[in-house]
């Protein structure tokens, strides 16, 4: 059974690639734009990963991770943080809460698939 | 992988972002910006940077880093965004917008265009205080260590694989890094040509933590990947766990400080890395006998390169942030509605509309068939499947509607620069944004718009002293209104300006021939004038409006779209251009009459009502070319004669009434064949010049029937009422509500 | 999810469902103590669908906790998914139990 990766990020565009890099190398792929939207993906149906992004609206990705933490099906789920370079403040904020694997924005997709692949494979 | 399609999101996106982005800086004009705006801001440029990245597009990326690093400023309380600073990024957004349009054209890299960003690069480094760094646009590569081994007790260990010790940390598991997936994801690099799981750290069954992590790997690994790249496969828990990685050929010394180092018992280990094939018998031999026999700290040279390879310890935790988070502002409830949206590509909604009609087409089909077969079932299904079909039709094009805000107030930063340009105070007021019409007239409204209200600033809006003098405020107003009406949207352009100024139109229009010596005319009709082309009042000639593209061209595209457009002027008051347009351009509610054997639809939200002639009125109209309605006087035109069709009205005739943009008049049909629902096909270009046909239609029958213009032909009522002597009381009736 | 059957002396086990670190704490709780006073067990992996290093853990304590208590403990019937992680982690001989090589196992 493929693995399902939930990509959580304002930007279609982004998850739309990322989607699309992730799919092609044989993961199912679900979407999210923000926090809020996410926790609702989140039931209903099992996933093996989270990505997401730390600047979003309606919720933003550190407290998504928190809520995530407080899910007994989801707490020890991995979760990878998309940050930037002049924010590590948010990458150890989001380290704290308990997102120990991250991906620096701007990405070349082939890094996210490494990312996640290094966390589980297909 | 094929991302042309994220592409194209990606560009409507940014689109989207920047319009966002400039409108939260044009509102800072009026009212300072909230914490929550400028988070706004910071992340439409951060998702622009962040997207663009994944497609390669390095020139956005390097310039939006700018961007987001100044507001990121702002955003942490360190700079104030003030007017100069918000002209700075209303700038910028320009530019970036100039940045995706050059994506769009596929076009390389305009010099004038680098420039241009480079001088905004460096105004915005101003704000950020010293050097900041570029991103790369890729992510960085940690640093490969090559370093230089200095030879130190004992040559190079014979294996030519690499050695990797993992002794993971207790919290990995719970951190949702699972070593397994790790050291599956390792043999993607290459060969796991051995390995040892070392389960000694697992304590007695009561002290043991079934969610802590307490396993140990020892694995010879042969690959041609770097270091750098093996490290990079432990990056997530390098943190908190103990990782060691000794390339091919490392010393017999690195061996030694690695069996130190690691917490298991010498000899146990050294079997293990014997048992891996990483070291010889022999080599272990040599190692156990340096570890003993030399003092700690000998082996320090060679000591040094696996330190560098240690991946640091104890610096795990992270400065505790819990307070600052605690901090972190609740999300508002109110924002929740927001986001709630599906993306959709409009060319499927645009399929679907198609399916939609096509089925509208088929119910009718089977409507038709049903009554002719007089099966009371079926017609009773048919019926119901009618209404559905209905409602079908009613949602999937209301799936295309958008509110007209987003077009609107794209002006507000159009009235700032132009006013700007010149010299003129103006304010916009827009109301009626929520209004909703069809996405496809949307997109092909803006040009007209922008033309319109560049018009009334440049000329409506007389220079501030002028308005002072004549008792206005100083500042003048544009408006922009929309409104439903009849079936259709109305566009509002209106100004306080000066108006149109009767005279002058006039003495133009003579001078270019568009009206004849001596035709008298109404105000109404001089003002229309502007709109014809070649038409242009300008005194002097300015940058915007005025370049030989006159209203004409506005006019034009609004025909074109089955809107109308047309205007009330007051001499020193102002002007309202006022444009209709119709919600949708795909399907109509029509009613359908027949003259002689053809069959046309009248779109039903023009019909007013239907009436039959009397013989008296029939005698009446037979010199006339209106009839008397209810004392209303209503001019017609025969459909028969219109479109020059054989044979002899019947013995009974009926009056079709119909309304659009405040006209009313009568058309005579032989039949009235009831309401339809309809789906407008384009004509095909032979037919594109006939007047008075809109579109056609395909009946429930098979047959076609002609989508009537009612605009086009009441402009054909007016202007033959108006060259005609008309009568008393005449011309065209202007309908009452 | 475990399944405990006595026969005298002899204690068959039984898991139905994943071996994770979602799982572990609550499979810990209840092989340790159906492993008491056993001499003979087995423990039936068939119907492990997913296991992790949490999972793998737990069959190394539990192998040794009843070595401990001198008890004879196999692994029977390993799942696909079980198989590829002793594989993975060259345990299959540390164990020492027989396995089934099957395409079709799992």
């Amino acid at each position: 059974m493929a693995k399902t990766i939930l990509i959580v990020d304002d930007s279609a565009s982004l998850r739309q690639v990322v989607s699309i890099a992730l799919k092609s190398a044989g993961y199912e792929v679900i979407e999210a734009s923000d926090g809020k939207d996410a926790l609702g993906k989140l039931t209903g149906q099992k996933v093996h990963l989270i990505i997401s992004d730390v600047n979003m609206p309606n919720m933003d990705g550190i407290t998504l991770v928190k809520e995530v933490k407080k899910l007994p099906n989801y707490k020890f789920t991995p979760i990878i943080m998309l940050t930037t370079e002049s924010q590590e403040g948010k990458k150890q904020e989001g380290q704290a809460a308990g997102a120990k694997a991250w991906v620096v924005k701007p990405f070349q997709p082939a890094q996210m698939l490494a990312a996640v692949s290094k966390l589980v494979l297909p | 992988m094929n991302l042309d399609e994220a592409l194209q999101t990606f560009i409507v996106e940014s689109r989207e972002l920047l319009q966002d982005l400039e409108q939260a800086l044009l509102r800072m004009e009026d009212e300072a910006p909230t914490a929550d705006t400028i988070n706004a801001m910071f992340r439409a440029a951060h998702t622009i940077k962040g997207s663009a990245g994944l497609f390669g597009l390095d020139d956005i990326v390097s310039f939006t880093h700018g961007v987001e690093s100044v507001l990121d400023r702002v955003r942490g309380g360190e700079l104030l965004l003030d007017g100069e600073l918000a002209s700075l990024f209303l700038s910028c957004c320009d530019h970036m917008g100039a940045l995706v349009d050059q994506v769009v054209s596929g076009s390389d890299g305009d010099a004038e265009l680098a420039a241009a960003g480079n001088a905004l690069t460096a105004r915005l480094k101003a704000y950020l205080g010293g050097p900041e760094a570029q991103p790369q646009p890729q992510a960085k590569v940690p640093q490969q260590r090559e370093q230089k081994l200095e030879a130190s007790g004992g040559g190079e260990v014979e294996t030519d694989s690499w050695h990797i010790s993992l002794r993971f940390g207790r919290d990995v598991l719970r951190n949702g890094m699972d070593p397994l997936s790790f050291i599956r994801y390792l043999g993607t690099l290459g060969k796991v040509v051995s390995l040892s799981t070392l389960t000694e750290a697992i304590p007695a069954a009561a002290e043991m933590d079934p969610e802590s992590c307490y396993l140990g790997f020892e694995i010879r690994f042969k690959s041609d990947a770097d270091k750098a790249a093996i490290e990079g496969v432990f990056e997530f828990v390098r943190e908190d766990s103990e990782i060691h990685i000794l390339s091919p050929r490392a010393k017999i010394s690195e061996y030694v400080e690695l069996i130190r180092a690691l917490p298991e018992e010498d000899l146990r280990l050294g079997e293990i890395l014997v048992k891996c094939g990483s070291l010889t018998p022999a080599e272990l031999e040599q190692a156990l006998r340096l570890q003993s026999g030399a003092p700690p700290g000998a082996g320090e040279a060679g000591g040094r390169q696996i330190g560098d390879i240690l991946v640091d310890e104890g610096v795990v935790h992270p400065p505790v942030v819990e307070a600052a988070l605690a901090k972190q502002k609740q999300t508002k409830d109110s924002k929740a509605s927001e986001g709630q949206f599906i993306r959709v590509d409009a060319e499927k909604l645009d399929h679907l509309i198609n399916l939609v009609g096509e089925m509208v087409i088929a119910g009718a089909g089977a409507n038709l068939a049903a009554q002719r077969a007089g099966a009371a079932e079926l017609l009773e299904a048919t019926s119901t499947l009618s209404r559905l079909v209905e409602e079908v039709r009613d949602s999937a094009l209301q799936l295309r509607m958008v509110q007209i805000a987003a077009t609107f107030n794209r002006f507000q930063r159009v009235v700032r620069d132009v006013s700007r340009e010149l010299g003129k105070d103006i304010g916009l007021s827009i109301s009626g944004g929520e209004t909703e019409l069809d996405k496809t007239v949307v997109e092909k409204i803006g040009d007209p718009l922008m033309h319109l209200v560049r018009n009334s600033m440049d000329h409506g809006i007389e220079p501030s002293d002028v308005r002072v003098s004549r008792g206005k405020p100083a500042k003048g107003t544009v408006s922009l209104n929309a409104y439903h009406d009849s079936g259709g949207i109305v566009i509002e352009v209106a100004d306080d300006g000066g108006g149109l100024k009767r005279e002058k139109i006039l003495q133009k229009a003579l001078e270019k021939g568009l009206v004849a010596p001596g035709q008298s005319l109404t105000d109404r009709e001089i003002h229309q004038l502007i709109l014809e082309p070649g038409f242009s009042t300008a005194e002097q000639v300015t940058n915007l409006s005025g370049r030989g593209v006159g209203m004409d061209v506005v006019k034009r595209n609004i025909t074109a779209l089955r809107g109308t457009i047309d205007l009330d002027s007051e001499e020193g008051v102002g002007m309202t251009i006022r444009i209709r347009l119709p919600l949708t351009l795909a399907i109509i509610d029509g009613f359908l009459v027949g003259v002689c054997d053809s069959s046309f639809v009248v779109p039903l939200d023009m019909v007013v009502e239907c009436v039959e002639l009397t013989e008296a009125e029939r005698r009446a109209a037979r010199d006339n070319s209106y009839i008397n309605l209810r004392g209303e006087v209503l001019p017609f035109l025969r459909l028969r004669e219109l479109f020059e069709l054989p044979g002899q009205p019947g013995r009974r005739e009926n009056i079709v009434v119909v309304r659009y943009g405040g006209q009313k008049a009568g058309l005579v049909v032989d039949r009235l064949m009831g309401e339809f629902q309809t789906v407008i096909k384009p004509l095909g270009a032979l037919f594109s010049n006939i007047r008075g046909i809109g579109g056609s239609t395909i009946l429930g029958s098979g047959e076609v029937a002609l989508i009537l213009d009612v605009p086009g032909l009441l402009q054909q009522v007016v202007s033959r009422e108006a060259h005609s002597k008309a009568p008393a009381g005449g011309g065209l009736v202007h309908a009452k509500g | 999810m475990v399944t405990i059957e006595r026969d005298k002396d002899v204690c068959r086990l039984s898991i139905d469902g994943e071996m994770t670190i979602y799982t572990a704490a609550e499979l810990k709780g209840k092989l340790l103590p159906a492993l008491q006073g056993c001499t003979e067990a087995e423990l039936d992996l068939s119907r492990v669908a997913e296991m992790d290093t949490a999972g793998l853990q737990l069959l190394v304590l539990l192998k040794r906790e009843a070595a401990a208590a001198g008890g004879r403990f196999r692994f029977v019937s390993h799942s696909k998914d079980v198989l590829e992680v002793l594989d993975l982690c060259n345990m299959v001989g540390a164990f020492g139990d027989p396995v089934v090589i099957s395409s079709t196992a799992g």
